[in-house]
């Protein structure tokens, strides 16, 4: 046996807790996590059915911690998990799971099968057959903070822009903002028009807010390769940056896991309660709403849709807020069908679309977007992911389907009145 | 007057028709299409540049462009190359030259600003500091447009 062969068992015996010895006990073989998987529905290709990705750790969970498998493994009856399956496995693991969380939901007996995926990842990184894509992510994070390699001096040069196309001011370290905005690589890169939205929105509703310059970016890709230690140390980063600049609420940007690793698991990876409270930009903007501090004007009258990004709308909970701004924007707003609680991925979360050979089967799986807009047809597709915004593209783009796609907080902002910024 | 600062720039853009607008936001854009050099973007610059443009080869330029585009996105995960980023706002840029315009669009504006970021990013690439003259530039491309 390899040494990172052997790391990886030993961290597979590990993260089996609880949950899981009761998740593989209580499944009951029903196929339904295939059915609400779009890996498995679009490609019929029964090795895609979420239960059946977790085969090597279910085998390592018999023979460690059940007395059957003890016995079979002592008298050598049971096949002990090799280096050539959980290389066979990445696929399975990383490129076709997004942590989109279908299968967790429909799982008459209550398996969280992400939960599962996501601690079988822990192993299968500490083993070194994570893919390169996702290693190479995590190895800019170390060196350089950021897993696209966003040093401050790009934020900085961003914020300069957005300051000249929006005649607004981007405040960096500002101590005792009532928020801190944070940023996805993505939306460093790829869209500085967020940054200029936020400006746009803030500066209306007369809230105080800043940036972090040591802690700036919001994605982890320590929770997509499968490191918790990475991903505690990543969330720390952020804490820190909150508590030194005493803020009252850190925003988490339109990044869908990004959302769940400081929301929802951060207090937990770093063992100890915030200081402050974490909100996705969208349930800010809701709140904005709630309060008469989101003041718009005109509507966009061609058909929108919205596409709920998985973090978002199934792990977070937040299916309202969304719609309710869409509603405050827009005349001819449609839902696709089972948009909200049950839609499904774009097919590139989870780290999924850092994973070069991974994209013919992305665009394979997209067909099930495809599915979803020609039910309805409409003339612009709207989102609150950077991700799933340049998934959708270029899903869209390969199928030569012209619908552009658009931000919720750009949108929002373009309809606040010039005189408010 | 020479035009100096942003608002007026804005401003002065506004006020063009669309047509005149695509024509200036591509020269805007041809200023940094060397960080590019992608055919298609060319080609859509070219059809902008036109007075006597038709909307299906308008159409058919806008398409070609905002493949480029959504090509040249850097993918979530992945090292970022400034310089190929600036490639990729530089057809973001060509696609608002070509876009079908809607009322109240600043098409122009939003040329002046992709081009300037795709300056920026070749900036980020050379390590030199992100100060650059392209807002300079463009006032000057724009005085030159309007006094022509």
């Amino acid at each position: 046996m390899s040494a990172s062969l052997e790391k990886g068992i030993r961290v597979l015996k590990e993260v089996i807790d609880a949950p899981i010895a009761s998740y593989f006990n209580s499944c009951v073989h029903c196929g339904l996590c295939a059915e609400a998987c779009l890996f498995y529905t679009e490609t019929g290709d029964p090795k895609y059915t979420p239960i059946h990705k977790l085969e090597p750790l279910r085998r390592v969970y018999e023979q460690e911690y059940t007395l059957l498998g003890r016995l079979k493994k002592m008298v050598g009856l049971s096949k002990p998990v090799t280096d050539g399956e959980l290389d066979q496995w990445q696929e399975l693991v990383y490129n076709s799971c997004t942590l989109c969380g279908r299968c967790s939901a429909v799982c008459p007996v209550g398996n969280d099968i992400v939960y599962m995926v996501r601690k079988f990842r822990e192993g299968m990184s500490a083993s070194g057959h994570a893919p390169e894509g996702i290693k190479g992510a995590v190895n800019r994070t170390v060196t350089i903070g950021s897993p696209m390699g966003v040093k401050l001096p790009a934020v900085k040069a961003q914020m300069k822009h957005v300051e000249e196309d929006y005649g607004l001011p981007i405040p960096l370290d500002a101590e005792g903002a009532e928020y801190m905005v944070m940023l996805s690589s993505m939306e460093i890169i790829n869209f500085p028009e967020y940054l200029g939205a936020i400006a746009k929105i803030m500066h209306q509703a007369g809230k105080s807010w800043t940036l972090c310059s040591t802690a700036f970016e919001a994605t982890n890709a320590g929770m997509q390769i499968g490191n918790s230690d990475l991903a505690g140390l990543l969330v720390a980063r952020i804490v820190e940056g909150a508590e030194k600049l005493k803020v009252k609420t850190v925003i988490s940007p339109e990044c869908g896991h990004a959302y769940t690793a400081l929301r929802w698991e951060g207090a937990n990876l770093i063992g100890r309660p915030f200081s402050f409270e974490v909100k996705h930009i969208i349930e800010v903007l809701g709140e904005f709403q709630q309060q008469g501090l989101l003041k718009t004007e005109g509507f966009e009258t061609d058909k929108l849709t919205f596409h709920d990004p998985c973090q978002l709308a199934r792990r977070g909970g937040v299916i309202q807020q969304q719609r309710s701004l869409m509603n405050q924007v827009a005349k001819n707003f449609v839902e696709m069908p089972d948009a909200g609680y049950m839609n499904w991925c774009c097919g590139g979360g989870g780290g999924a679309s850092a994973i070069e050979e991974g994209e013919p089967l992305r665009l394979e799986a997209f067909k099930k977007k495809k599915a979803q807009l020609d039910a309805v047809k409409p003339d612009r597709l709207v989102t609150a992911c950077a991700n799933c915004r340049i998934v959708l593209e270029e899903g869209l783009e390969h199928y030569q389907m012209d619908i552009p796609v658009i931000g919720l907080t750009e949108m929002i902002a373009e309809h606040i009145p010039q005189k408010g910024a | 007057m020479a035009i100096s600062n942003d608002k007026d720039f804005k401003s002065a853009l506004a006020s063009l028709s669309t047509a005149q607008q695509r024509q200036v936001a591509a020269r805007f854009v041809q200023r940094v299409f060397p960080l590019s050099n992608d055919a298609r973007i060319k080609s859509a610059l070219d059809a902008a540049g036109r007075a006597d443009i038709a909307d299906a080869e308008l159409a058919l330029a806008s398409q070609a462009a905002n493949t480029a585009r959504v090509e040249s996105f850097t993918r979530c995960g992945r090292e970022t190359d400034w310089n190929a980023q600036a490639g990729h706002f530089v057809a973001k840029a060509a696609v608002a030259c070509v876009k079908p315009a809607e009322a109240g669009d600043n098409l122009a504006w939003d040329a002046a600003m992709q081009a300037r970021m795709a300056r920026t990013c070749q900036t980020v690439a050379e390590g030199s500091g992100t100060d650059n003259r392209e807002a300079e530039e463009q006032y000057r491309i724009l005085d030159a447009f309007l006094n022509s």
